[in-house]
């Protein structure tokens, strides 16, 4: 049913303030400045048809960005390389604890400097999406949602409308898993590997110096 | 407060790492709460773990994006003309 000329109003003072960070959302979920074109256009056509169905318009962000996960879960679940979450529960365990500072605070790293932060400052923003953009898809929403978007667990669950339980299990996963990409690329473009070597040099000047 | 930290039940490293991303989350209340953070007083591990974590998450928080495109707010511009 078509919109009132006010509430159409209505709509639009309440949209507009809200599409940058509807499309930020979107840019984080597909990583692809097209897809995240289409998807938040596609949320906010949703929002338009259903607009007379939001009764508390104080919670219009929470409702968009509702309307945007689920449209982002539909078009996933279209694509054939949708991976269902049971799925990847069930045969994905080994990220499950995977801990990128276990991996980078070697004892003897420690001795020289942060390399913890350092390997974060390392890391282009361009690496994190991509990363971000690889986990599977209710993975991706918790992790973008709660460490990007900094939404709490309460407001997760109520936009995804799962437990607060499932929310918390779906960030440790999505986190954990992410934290392994980010260590393989670590790896793989060498941030790690120059590290390494320039801590055993200066480790072994060290020692020459003592001696 | 001395005599309150004494009340305070020491955790194990393992007991820890369990609370470490509720905490930076901001859903870690009362006692657990208390608890790591006693533990964190005294375990230098576990302290730089949670630092860590802070860091990974602010960064995250930062990630930049490009500016909405020309092309969408055309498309919603039409979009909301025809409602």
């Amino acid at each position: 049913m078509k919109l009132t000329k006010d509430e159409q109003e209505d709509f639009k003072a309440l949209v507009l303030p809200l599409l940058d960070e509807l499309h930020r959302l979107a840019y984080h979920l597909c990583h692809n400045q097209c897809d995240a074109d289409d998807l938040a256009a596609e949320a906010v056509k949703k929002a338009c048809e259903n607009f007379r169905r939001l009764r508390d318009r104080a919670k219009i962000k929470p409702w968009l960005i509702r309307i945007l996960s689920n449209t982002f879960i539909s078009a996933c679940r279209a694509r054939k390389d949708y991976r269902a979450i049971e799925y990847v529960e069930d045969t994905d365990q080994e990220g499950e604890h995977f801990s990128l500072f276990t991996q980078i605070s070697q004892p003897f790293l420690l001795w020289w400097g942060n390399p913890e932060r350092e390997l974060i400052n390392k890391l282009l923003d361009e690496d994190i999406q991509r990363a971000i953009g690889s986990l599977p898809v209710e993975f991706r929403l918790a992790v973008v949602l709660c460490d990007v978007e900094g939404l709490s667990y309460q407001e997760i669950s109520e936009i995804l409308q799962v437990p607060i339980g499932t929310v918390r299990s779906r960030l440790a996963r999505g986190r954990s898993i992410l934290q392994k990409k980010l260590w393989h690329h670590a790896q793989e473009s060498g941030i790690l590997t120059r590290k390494k070597d320039d801590h055993e040099n200066r480790k072994k000047a060290h020692q020459e110096h003592q001696l | 407060m001395k005599t309150e930290k004494k009340h305070i039940k020491s955790i194990s490293c393992e007991e820890a790492l369990k609370r470490v991303f509720d905490y930076i989350d901001e859903h870690l209340r009362g006692k657990s709460r208390a608890e790591l953070e006693h533990h964190l007083e005294t375990c230098r591990h576990c302290f730089d773990r949670v630092e860590f974590e802070k860091l990974l998450k602010s960064r995250l928080s930062k990630l930049k994006v490009e500016a909405q495109s020309e092309t969408l707010r055309k498309r919603l511009d039409a979009l909301l003309e025809q409602f």
